[in-house]
């Protein structure tokens, strides 16, 4: 790509172009310049219908974005607090944990700042933290849990890479838990002085929570039991998945109307198609980027400067960070991945690691300006300035940031659990 | 009436998705039938949804894009910005319709087959209309933000 085209595409990208248009605006140049029959984009755009596991991502994102028009978000609050709302301290615990699970259902795309934020935010008021500390928490959370399962970038990064998915939903269990941990320390260091109010411990509303929560407490064991005992593939799971909210949401506890559910399905489609029609273009641009040879230009450019492994995943962890700042993450999976891959493997990183650090790093993204995902929402949901939120994040976005360079230097915390 | 339309086959392929993955596994487990198809048809759907969803993201203005720089311009200035990212997206689609076109045409020339028979540019046909309507979509979008902003200024003098 000469660098006239390239600094054309960049200016059209700040004017708001949709980044699908010009990253086909870029492969389209680029095969012209080789001199390939353009068809080659359509034909790549169609290698969407021959890439399996696919199908995971719209039943999935359908899957949660039906949970989240119904009552489920109240239940799961609820739950958490009768069980821990009576330990000091609990509510601000509870509520990295709830958000946490509650994003790795709907994909990081804000609902769960929408969906849980307003439960949480007076709740943990109420519980007597203050305010600033409740903006941080509540917008820091609305993308912790991307490293459980089913979460979309967790599935998209094993569709571009090709590593098993079930693997990656392993991989990531024990990252996601120390990022939660951490949090939650932070959290009872921040509030030592504080008096909490906390709820009476009673057994019997503990029930009661259950009870309220019984048709959703099955989800993860549908997600992931079903995966993990060979019973079905991450596909069937969420075919499974979304019958199955279906059948809860609407006919046994009928809290979505049916007259909802086009529109919910369309809502969830617009996600799943801003997110394919980038990835039909890229298989494109990475078909081209890999046919001139740039992996490997890059990887000479790299190893000139970059020795060892260390100093690799040190530079790629202030790459990524930068990355996450300026690219939204099912973009950054989809382009980057693609080339990041065959470097990672010469300095011998494992590609399931190299997802969850990749995945890890770009999470702060959605705290850091000027894109940052959850301070707009935050700023929007809770009516503040948007400098306000991004400073009450600041503590929240260093703890974070700690938990991504345990996760990039301790390989076995992502892979022990797979036994490698 | 279009954006009804759309949403519909949303319905119908994503409820299709749904039942059809759900039938698949009874059927394997419980009757030890599957299709050799399945697997196939499964994923041409979801290239289906991802286009329908691409169509009606152009429609709703939710593509991701990366224009938060857009947004501190003055509002005159925001509007030409705006208006050249939808010229320009409509002739990147214009362009994704014209070679899918190319490559539909091709496909149907040769008789690809797809999915035990079935002639493969059906299936296909599905790619210039869409990104067909995506530019009609943006060249639609352009216009009425010209036509707001010329109301604007009208109101305002």
């Amino acid at each position: 790509m000469s660098f006239a085209v390239a600094a054309l595409l960049i200016v059209i990208t700040l004017l708001g172009a949709p980044l699908f248009t010009v990253i086909g605006a870029g492969a389209l140049t680029g095969f012209h310049r080789e001199g390939v029959d353009l068809s080659v984009v359509a034909i790549e755009f169609f290698g969407l219908s021959e890439t399996p596991v696919l199908v995971a991502i719209p039943l999935f994102t359908f899957a949660g974005f039906l949970l989240s028009a119904g009552h489920a978000p109240q239940r799961l609050v609820r739950l958490s607090q009768a069980l821990l709302g009576w330990f000091p301290g609990g509510l601000a615990v509870i509520s990295l944990i709830a958000c946490a699970l509650f994003t790795a259902f709907t994909g990081a795309s804000g609902v769960t700042i929408i969906a849980l934020g307003a439960l949480l935010f007076p709740a943990l008021t109420q519980a007597g933290y203050d305010e600033r500390f409740n903006l941080g928490l509540i917008t820091a959370s609305g993308s912790l849990g991307l490293l459980f399962a089913p979460s979309l970038p967790l599935i998209l990064y094993g569709v571009v890479s090709e590593a098993p998915i079930d693997d990656l939903f392993v991989a990531g269990v024990l990252p996601g838990t120390l990022m939660i941990v951490l949090l939650s320390l932070y959290s009872y260091w921040r509030n030592r002085k504080l008096h909490y109010v906390v709820t009476e411990r009673s057994w019997s509303a503990a029930w009661a929570a259950v009870v309220a929560a019984r048709w959703d407490l099955p989800l993860p064991v549908v997600v992931l039991g079903g995966i993990y005992s060979g019973y079905f593939a991450v596909s069937e799971a969420a075919a499974v998945t979304a019958l199955y909210v279906v059948i809860v949401e609407l006919v046994i506890l009928r809290e979505v109307p049916w007259r909802d559910l086009p529109r919910i399905m369309r809502e969830s489609t617009v996600l799943v198609g801003a997110i394919l029609a980038i990835l039909g273009v890229s298989l494109a641009s990475t078909n081209l980027m890999i046919d001139t040879g740039v992996p490997q230009r890059l990887f000479a450019l790299v190893s000139q400067y970059v020795e060892g492994p260390t100093t690799f995943l040190l530079v790629l962890l202030l790459f990524l960070l930068v990355l996450g700042a300026i690219l939204d993450i099912f973009s950054a999976i989809v382009l980057i991945v693609p080339l990041l891959l065959p470097i990672a493997a010469q300095y011998g990183i494992d590609p399931i690691h190299l997802g969850i650090v990749f995945l890890a790093a770009m999470e702060l993204g959605y705290l850091t300006p000027p894109v940052g995902l959850n301070l707009f929402i935050a700023s929007h949901r809770f009516e503040k300035d948007i400098t306000e939120i991004y400073w009450a994040t600041q503590p929240f976005l260093i703890v974070s940031l700690i938990a991504v360079v345990i996760i990039a230097f301790w390989p076995d915390l992502s892979l022990v659990l797979l036994g490698r | 009436m279009a954006r009804s339309v759309e949403t519909w086959l949303v319905v119908v392929v994503l409820g299709g998705l749904i039942l059809f993955g759900a039938a698949q596994i009874l059927l394997r487990n419980v009757f030890s039938i599957s299709f050799a198809w399945g697997d196939g048809l499964t994923r041409l759907a979801v290239l289906w949804l991802g286009l329908l969803g691409a169509l009606a993201a152009s429609r709703d203005g939710r593509h991701i894009t990366m224009g938060a720089v857009g947004r501190l311009l003055p509002q005159r200035l925001q509007v030409v910005a705006l208006v050249t990212a939808d010229v320009f997206a409509a002739v990147v689609c214009g362009a994704l319709a014209w070679y899918s076109w190319m490559f539909v045409s091709d496909s149907r020339e040769f008789g690809d087959v797809l999915l035990d028979g079935i002639p493969a540019w059906w299936l296909q046909a599905i790619m210039p209309v869409a990104f067909g309507l995506m530019t009609y979509q943006f060249i639609a979008q352009g216009i009425s933000r010209l036509r707001g902003s010329r109301a604007a200024l009208v109101a305002h003098l």
